[in-house]
């Protein structure tokens, strides 16, 4: 079976500078894949090649389909949410109206987004809660929260998370990374997950690419990675 | 008393004209943090359509609506032809920009209609009602009423309809918009669509009262930048009560301030500009811009 994410060679930088020096990577549909590495590895910028944020050489196919020359608004609607660095909550809108621009595009129905939403809520009661308050008052677990509940009403085939665990208390990250692991088995929704916690992303995920300065160093299965004492010591630094 | 309420009554009718302009300015300075110097010169030239239209016969309350259709095409293809090029260019090549721009359409303006002050028609009469012992002509009644509706349906349209959230969402958080599918380049052009027509109804307002020529907003945008700036430029809601603010402020020290008159009104919207600077210039709806060193 074909990945439903092919990333093939890929290069890529902002201006002169090159980042990715031929990164090759897959995930499968359904799969949860870890791509970790230190600060400055490239991982977010694998990310923002994915959904268009710069341009690249090599290729980077999704559900068979290159993504080439297209652009961001396009490959976010044929099924990629992308919760970015930062996790790009629109803090002058309500945590509503965040979680309404996350269903925006959707073409099923009004019911079928209701009954998301409501799974939503029951995922993340807080933001139930909070629907009415502007999203700036949110805590820092409770606007990752939000942004995970916006790209999961975006009913996407694959969600790029980048660093869901930053800034967050480790019970929080605990109960959030839980979660989309419900979200990716009820809804056979593939995961890339980038992660400086190794030791928790290595525990979700199937699959894992540790990035080097531009390059994946080391890939394997989850469980391999996460028993190579050697390994451990040198990439992942725990 | 009387005539202070009549004075107040048609302080509001011309805020409703500085409000809608006003109001175009902010759209546009919340998409992209730009003060849009031709958006006068768009009202004017789309009030000239209005015009066209009307001497041609059409009736006015046909040419008003078909005028903000074309204001609205008009806009947009400003912002895809004129603005989009230089889009990322430095704040102050597009303040150039739109400067070029304002002169480049009040001479063509000039060029196709001429500098002679026309009479433009107002579909409400000069007559006055009396309204709470104050004598009202209709004719400010019928401003406050078109601006009124106006400003409610922009408000409904950017509060309560998804485009209106997207549109929003691509002003305030462009990367993080493209992100949820949003096409923000689209919702750009769309913004001055919106500014454009907004524009056109303060021109079609105000030219019954001032007289159509190529250079009849110069003075309704300064107003309107008085207004945009105390409502705190960013706040939608802030330019329509910094319009009303502003007329009122500007019609009362005409009558009452003797000095003043009808020649330094517009010197009081200047003061009421500097005074927001100096004193909040935030405004009085504009957040405290946080910038991070």
């Amino acid at each position: 079976m074909s990945a439903l994410l092919e990333l093939e060679d890929v290069r890529c930088g902002y201006g002169p500078t090159s980042v990715l020096h031929g990164v090759s990577l897959a995930v499968p549909e359904g799969g949860i894949v870890s791509l970790l590495g230190a600060n400055g590895a490239g991982k977010t910028t694998t990310l923002r090649a994915i959904t268009g944020g710069l341009r690249w050489l090599g290729e980077i196919r999704f559900a068979g389909r290159s993504l080439r020359r297209m652009h961001t608004e396009d490959i976010v609607g044929v099924g990629i949410a992308h919760v970015p660095e930062g996790r790009g909550i629109l803090t002058e809108l309500t945590v509503d109206e965040n979680l309404k621009l996350g269903a925006h595009r959707r073409k099923d129905g009004a019911t079928a987004v209701r009954k998301d939403y409501d799974r939503v809520f029951e995922y993340f009661p807080v933001l139930r809660e909070r629907r009415n308050l502007s999203a700036s008052t949110l805590s820092g677990g409770e606007q990752q929260m939000l942004a995970i509940a916006r790209a999961m009403l975006m009913q996407p085939r694959l969600m790029l998370l980048d660093e869901p665990s930053l800034g967050l208390a480790p019970l929080v990250v605990r109960s959030i990374f839980e979660i989309i692991r419900t979200f990716n088995q009820a809804d056979h929704v593939a995961v890339l997950l980038v992660e400086q916690n190794a030791r928790l992303a290595l525990e979700m995920s199937t699959d894992a690419y540790v990035l080097e300065v531009g390059r994946v160093a080391v890939k394997g299965a989850s469980a391999e990675l996460k028993g190579n004492e050697s390994v451990r010591r040198s990439y992942l630094g725990y | 008393m009387q005539e202070f309420l009549q004075q107040i009554v048609s302080g509001i009718a011309s805020g409703g004209i500085f409000a809608s302009l006003a109001l175009a300015l902010v759209l546009i300075y919340n998409a992209m943090g730009l003060v849009n110097f031709a958006q006068g010169e768009m009202a004017m030239l789309a009030t000239f359509i209005a015009f066209t239209l009307v001497d041609h016969g059409v009736s006015y309350w046909i040419a008003f609506p078909v005028t903000l259709v074309v204001a609205f095409a008009g806009g947009i293809l400003v912002q895809r032809i004129v603005i989009r090029p230089v889009e990322r260019a430095p704040i102050l090549t597009l303040v150039i920009v739109t400067l070029g721009l304002a002169t480049l359409v009040n001479g063509v303006a000039g060029f196709i209609f001429g500098y002679v002050p026309r009479s433009f028609p107002s579909p409400f009469s000069a007559q006055t009602v009396n309204l709470l012992g104050a004598f009202v002509s209709y004719r400010d009644l019928g401003v406050i009423g078109v601006s009124t509706v106006v400003l409610l349906l922009i408000y409904l349209l950017l509060q309560r309809t998804t485009i209106g959230l997207t549109m929003r969402a691509a002003a305030h958080h462009p990367e993080a918009s493209r992100l949820l599918g949003v096409h923000v380049s689209w919702m750009l052009a769309l913004g001055w669509g919106l500014a454009s027509a907004v524009g056109a109804v303060s021109g079609i307002m105000v030219a019954p009262i001032l007289l159509l020529e190529p250079n009849m907003m110069q003075t309704i945008i300064i107003y309107a930048f008085a207004a945009a700036v105390l409502g705190g430029i960013e706040s939608p809601l802030g330019a329509v009560v910094g319009g009303l603010i502003v007329g009122v402020t500007v019609n009362l020290a005409g009558a009452y301030i003797p000095f003043v008159g009808g020649d330094l009104q517009l010197a009081v919207a200047l003061a009421i500009i500097i005074a927001v600077l100096v004193i909040k210039p935030n405004g009085l709806f504009g957040r405290p811009s946080v910038r991070r060193v």
